[in-house]
């Protein structure tokens, strides 16, 4: 990703970039609450450089839209932070500050019911943006979170995330807004999987970032924003195969890597005897791949006509694919070899 | 320090902001006002806590620049908006 930024003669933004990697390191290891919230700051400051490019009324519109948010959210985070200190309510965990703290923390995220500035940003953003906003921008946010959250509250909103983020992707055709709600359904996945272990949010988090980067870098190669992209026949078949692959282990098909860090959600929450839950989980995550499935059904399995005029990259190098592909097919196996 | 009528007053001026922010506005210049007084109002809050701990306004300051730096920025972005589009309504947002 270095590499293109630095191929577009964009050397300050190096500078933004790490100074957001920073700031969420101030965020996550600060010792009150106010160095948290200093944190956010940072990020939204060193993120809004990031994305706004004065040669595009999409993206001002953009970094507008995405700044009043962030900005809303980490006020009224600092304000309940305040009323939290001065009413001291430091072990307490089931009351209205908590909701507040975590509403404030849900909006910075993108998380529904706050979640409708996230697919309209998304829209107007490039893939490699859309790949910061999508992983590291959520790291911060879910670590407080895991500080002081109220369990009932959150078990709400990650029913809430499950349902928007399956059913909003059913009528979109711009596979940006497709991720970006298989990323809101992907939240309430790991929101809960904070109130599991913070150790088993980090795996569901890591696996879930390189999925999003494997996605993210085959489509940023190809150019491709829509759905109608897809639909030529002149891609390499091992382009192909890797994106069949990568849309169903985003899904959670099981021999893929998708699947593993589900399965462990899945086996906490049948031993513990959630079962109205597991079943949102379940449906939802059935929703999500009829339509993956029904995009890359219908693109990679008939044929369609073949363009003399598209040109695509990488016919000749395609280690990074097969390596890629490796990886999302054999990795929940060889897992099991390491740990067992 | 027995008086607790004071957190309506902060209570009351943060939702009195946060309203103006969520209303329905022609200019952004309004929603960026609003936030600044919602930075006023939790300034005024944080002021009368700290006086509470032996007059320690170290963390107040730091809080205002960080304040004045995000105030700084939203007026940055309402330059680029009006560098693009030429005014800054609300209106001329159709692309989202």
């Amino acid at each position: 990703m270095f590499f293109f930024i630095l191929t577009n003669n964009n050397s300050n933004k190096m500078f933004f970039l790490f100074i957001l990697f920073f700031s969420t390191l101030i965020s996550i290891s600060s010792n009150s609450w106010f160095g948290c919230w200093i944190g956010l700051e940072i990020n939204l400051l060193s993120f809004i450089p990031l994305i706004s490019n004065s040669k595009n009324l999409l993206s001002v519109e953009t970094s507008l839209k995405y700044f009043l948010t962030q900005s809303l959210a980490s006020i009224n985070f600092l304000f309940m932070i305040l009323i939290k200190f001065s009413l001291l309510k430091n072990f307490d965990m089931n009351n209205i500050i908590s909701i507040m703290m975590n509403s404030s923390l849900l909006m910075k995220m993108g998380s529904a019911p706050f979640h409708f500035w996230f697919p309209n940003i998304v829209e107007g953003l490039s893939w490699m943006n859309n790949f910061m906003l999508m992983t590291w921008q959520k790291i911060s946010p879910m670590i407080l979170l895991s500080y002081y959250f109220n369990k009932n509250f959150l078990i709400f909103m990650i029913i809430m995330n499950l349902i928007i983020g399956s059913l909003g992707g059913l009528n979109q055709t711009s596979l940006r807004k497709l991720l970006a709600f298989s990323s809101i359904n992907n939240l309430g996945w790991m929101i809960f999987s904070i109130m599991i272990s913070e150790n088993l949010w980090l795996f569901y988090f890591l696996i879930y970032s390189m999925m999003i980067f494997m996605m993210i870098s085959l489509f940023f190669l190809m150019n491709m924003y829509f759905m109608n992209q897809l639909f030529i026949n002149n891609m390499n078949f091992f382009i192909k195969l890797n994106l069949l692959i990568n849309f169903l282990s985003l899904g959670g098909l099981p021999p893929f890597m998708g699947f593993m860090p589900k399965w462990i959600i899945i086996n906490f929450l049948l031993i513990n005897k959630f079962y109205f839950l597991t079943f949102i989980f379940m449906m939802t995550s059935l929703i999500i791949i009829y339509y993956y499935i029904r995009i890359i059904y219908s693109s990679f399995m008939f044929n369609y006509f073949k363009m003399k005029w598209v040109n695509l990259l990488m016919k000749n190098n395609m280690s990074l694919i097969n390596l890629s592909s490796f990886i999302s097919i054999s990795s929940m196996i060889l897992s099991t070899f390491i740990f067992m | 320090m027995l008086i607790y009528d004071i957190w309506f007053l902060f209570i009351y001026m943060f939702s009195v902001g946060n309203l103006i922010f969520v209303s329905k506005n022609k200019h952004l210049l309004v929603v960026l006002l609003s936030l600044e007084f919602i930075v006023l109002s939790i300034f005024f809050f944080f002021l009368v806590l700290l006086m509470f701990i032996d007059y320690d306004m170290y963390m107040l300051m730091v809080f205002l620049v960080f304040s004045v730096c995000e105030g700084s920025l939203g007026l940055s972005i309402l330059v680029s908006m009006i560098r693009s589009h030429g005014n800054d309504y609300f209106q001329s947002f159709s692309m989202l």
